[in-house]
């Protein structure tokens, strides 16, 4: 009998270990058990940014953490996507604040997942409507409230690679201006080898990645109503010829119609894959520091990447061309943004924490905001820190920025279906491409699948309004 | 019932106490399983009934919406087509995967000297986790510089499509080669099935091959009328599992379309569209009517294998 009762004790030990081995400790790092200690509140922050700009953020938090003696913020990683997010917020467990991009605030804050923040940022410096730039802060708008507080965004340009442009006999330092000189410099870079193989593009409208949302804008379309409330786009003569323009860039090489700038269809592919496959986008084989791709669309970020993966790469930055006679316009996606969840168990030191975040060190200091911006190469959200002289001392990066100061945005409005909207954009343009499709039914298609899926969240979206 | 039941003062047909004992002891230690089980996949299922008839977002409580779900999936065309790739994917991967896995596994069952290390080869990609491996096939699948393309250059194979006017397929990113690479790639993991059939292959009775060698048989018409037939159950398994497996694709094209199902849908599996709809569009409601619908299409398909299997599953001694 008591030997049972000692190889139950036995077994009862060992799982003890076990159990206290795998335990998630309260405090993660020494600093955080430290702060334990002080008594000081720990309050969790949620970063959707991952690798270098995870470890840049941080730096900064850590300096917060050394100025406070009451509040120290621990940070997680999770990535951008919604799945983490969600499932937080869904079981009642959300983050105190945390970051994300538009897309996400969209879906989530018309259910009520966020706390408003508009009246409390009247009371902050530099956080007035104005300061923002006028499309970020529409972003994070839903139902005349502010939910999120914009701390990035994107700018796009055309880049070009001058030894490939002397080559084909161009003008090293005059980027195309019009969508005809895009075209006609596309044709002369394109160059064709033994046995018809194509060693190198001029451009194509989808690299590095899906632009048909963008192409609308700059051929002077409008893809939603006037309220952006249902989609409209194939009824916009502007929005089915920026459609078509596309898919004239692919076509038959027998086709005697074909615009001399079109390419195989399988070539075109071949070329987009070289951006996708195995991580090339990040790394030395970039078909665009490579020189197989002469012109691309391009964000600031790589104002930083091409001095440090293709050092010897000659290259310009310049607006991208559009349609005569087409409203001028910069393209600016999309915003990474701070929120607070409405479950968070400690909103006021939240509140302090984004505080000193968004606010100037001193008056000659700039924000750890903007700090943060410089030191990952984005474009900060607000207007007045855009400005600074840090965003501009690099000349081709103040040619990123110029875009956003002089022109307005095409950036994807604030909708509980943008995300569904975004990813069908990019269907309906590999529709057309690949011969699937006429534009127009392909942009039909995709009005009846998206406006669907509005009118079901679109009874929400008002009783959330309604109290 | 003997003396004992009638000393415990309980009726007929009660335990006695070790029995008891047993009973409470062997719940005891299934508990965890049976805790698990009613928590983590019975409620879960209950639940998913009735958010398919509501529209419902993991946020706000659902709203009861009748049968809006399941008729809005007869009009969904991009249901259709994702319906369409599965069964694309099942039909290519699950007989040709079969074949294939008999034929290693006759080749792996030989009398040879370190044979239990090509078993172990064979073996080894089924170990290798979902998400490493398709990030590794990315990369063999690459166009450019894949292995693929790499070793089809070298064979010059590129040389005598271009003789007719085609290029060696850009795999992944065509919208004609995109299924077809994930079918090729289904076939590197064949390895549990060839597990399975060597063993199905070791159950086959010795006498029945030395009656074929007295008849004068040679070793195709062995494997035809002799291995083939006796190795039909285990073929039912692998089929049945295979089916299962099939319609539930997910890992591998989630990770190497990036979740998009691209190029233009052509990789949009049903099981990868029900997840964007619960996960990303947030349409849970709309996600769990179609896990049904999934679970109704597969219990359909195994049923239909189970009963045409009177015809061609043969067990030794019926």
């Amino acid at each position: 009998m008591f030997r049972t009762y000692l190889s139950w004790l036995g077994m009862a030990l060992a799982c003890a270990v076990v159990l206290a081995f795998l335990w998630p400790s309260e405090a993660g790092s020494e600093a955080e058990r430290e702060a334990l200690r002080n008594g000081r509140k720990i309050i969790t922050y949620w970063d959707r940014s991952q690798g270098h700009e995870y470890e840049t953020h941080n730096e900064l938090i850590r300096e917060f953490n050394a100025s406070q003696d009451r509040i120290y913020v621990r940070t997680l990683s999770v990535g951008w996507r919604i799945e983490k997010l969600l499932t937080a917020i869904a079981s009642g467990a959300p983050p105190d604040v945390c970051s994300m991009e538009a897309h996400t605030l969209s879906q989530l804050a018309p259910q009520g997942c966020f706390v408003a923040l508009d009246s409390w940022m009247a009371t902050q410096p530099n956080m007035k409507p104005d300061d923002f730039f006028d499309h970020l802060y529409e972003m994070v708008n839903h139902e005349g409230r502010v939910w999120g507080i914009p701390t990035l965004t994107d700018s796009y340009c055309l880049l070009w690679n001058k030894a490939a442009f002397r080559k084909a006999g161009l003008d090293p330092e005059r980027p195309p201006r019009t969508l005809k000189e895009l075209e006609e410099f596309a044709a002369k870079l394109t160059v064709r080898g033994p046995g018809g193989t194509v060693e190198q593009i001029g451009f194509l409208p989808w690299l590095p990645w899906d632009f048909t949302y963008m192409w609308g804008g700059y051929f002077g379309g409008e893809w939603f109503d006037k309220e952006r409330t249902r989609v409209t786009a194939a009824s916009d003569p502007n929005i089915l010829k920026s459609l078509e323009w596309q898919g004239s860039w692919v076509r038959d090489p027998n086709d005697p119609d074909a615009p001399a700038y079109a390419l195989d269809s399988e070539v075109a592919q071949a070329f987009y894959n070289g951006f996708s496959a195995g991580g090339a986008y990040f790394s030395a084989t970039n078909p665009f520091y490579t020189g197989k791709v002469a012109m691309i669309h391009e964000g600031e970020w790589q104002c930083t990447f091409i001095p440090k993966y293709a050092p010897s790469l000659d290259w310009g930055v310049a607006p991208i061309p559009q349609p005569e006679g087409a409203p001028p316009r910069s393209y600016s996606p999309s915003t990474v943004l701070d929120g607070i969840p409405s479950g968070s168990r400690n909103p006021d030191e939240a509140l302090t924490f984004l505080a000193w975040f968004y606010a100037e060190r001193s008056e000659n200091e700039p924000s750890p905001a903007s700090d943060y911006a410089f030191l990952i190469h984005n474009v900060p959200a607000r207007r007045v820190e855009a400005s600074q002289e840090r965003f501009s001392g690099d000349p081709k990066f103040k040619v990123f920025v110029n875009e956003l100061m002089t022109k307005p945005a095409v950036y994807f409005p604030a909708s509980p279906v943008g995300r569904l909207f975004a990813d069908q954009t990019q269907v309906a343009r590999e529709y057309v491409m690949f011969g699937l499709s006429e534009p127009e039914a392909a942009l039909k298609n995709l009005e009846s699948k998206v406006n669907a899926e509005w009118d079901r969240v679109r009874p929400k979206t008002v009783s959330a309004a309604a109290p | 019932m003997g003396p004992r039941a009638a000393q415990d003062g309980v009726g007929g047909g009660a335990m006695t106490r070790t029995e008891r004992r047993n009973l409470r002891n062997g719940l005891l230690f299934a508990s965890p399983y049976i805790f698990g089980f009613l928590v983590f996949t019975l409620y879960p299922f209950a639940a998913s009934v009735y958010y398919s008839f509501c529209n419902f977002n993991a946020i706000d409580p659902p709203v009861w919406t009748g049968l809006d779900n399941y008729k809005q999936m007869l009009g969904d065309a991009t249901l259709r087509t994702s319906l369409f790739n599965t069964l694309y994917f099942t039909v290519g991967s699950v007989p040709l995967g079969i074949v294939f896995a008999i034929l290693l596994a006759v080749l792996l069952n030989q009398k040879l000297r370190g044979i239990s290390v090509y078993r172990t080869v064979f073996f080894l990609p089924t170990i290798v986790p979902l998400v490493a491996s398709a990030v590794l096939w990315l990369w063999v699948l690459n166009p450019e510089s894949g292995l693929l393309n790499g070793i089809l250059r070298a064979m010059n194979v590129d040389g005598a499509l271009a003789a007719v006017g085609l290029s060696l397929p850009n795999w992944l990113s065509d919208e004609h080669w995109a299924m077809p690479s994930l079918i090729l790639m289904s076939f590197w993991s064949v390895g549990g099935a060839v597990v399975i059939f060597l063993a199905g292959l070791a159950d086959v009775p010795q006498s029945l091959y030395e009656v074929a060698d007295i008849d004068g048989a040679g070793p195709l018409r062995k494997f035809w009328n002799v291995t083939l037939p006796m190795i039909t159950p285990t073929i039912l398994f692998n089929l049945v599992m295979g089916l299962i497996g099939a319609f539930q694709y997910f890992t591998q094209v989630y990770v190497m379309t990036a979740g998009t199902g691209g190029p233009a849908n052509k990789t949009l599996v049903y099981a990868l569209y029900l997840y964007q709809m619960a996960f990303k569009y947030l349409n849970m409601g709309y996600a769990s009517a179609m896990g049904w619908m999934l679970f109704v299409l597969v219990l359909i398909c195994t049923l239909g294998v189970l009963y045409t299997s009177k015809r061609w599953v043969h067990y030794y001694g019926d």
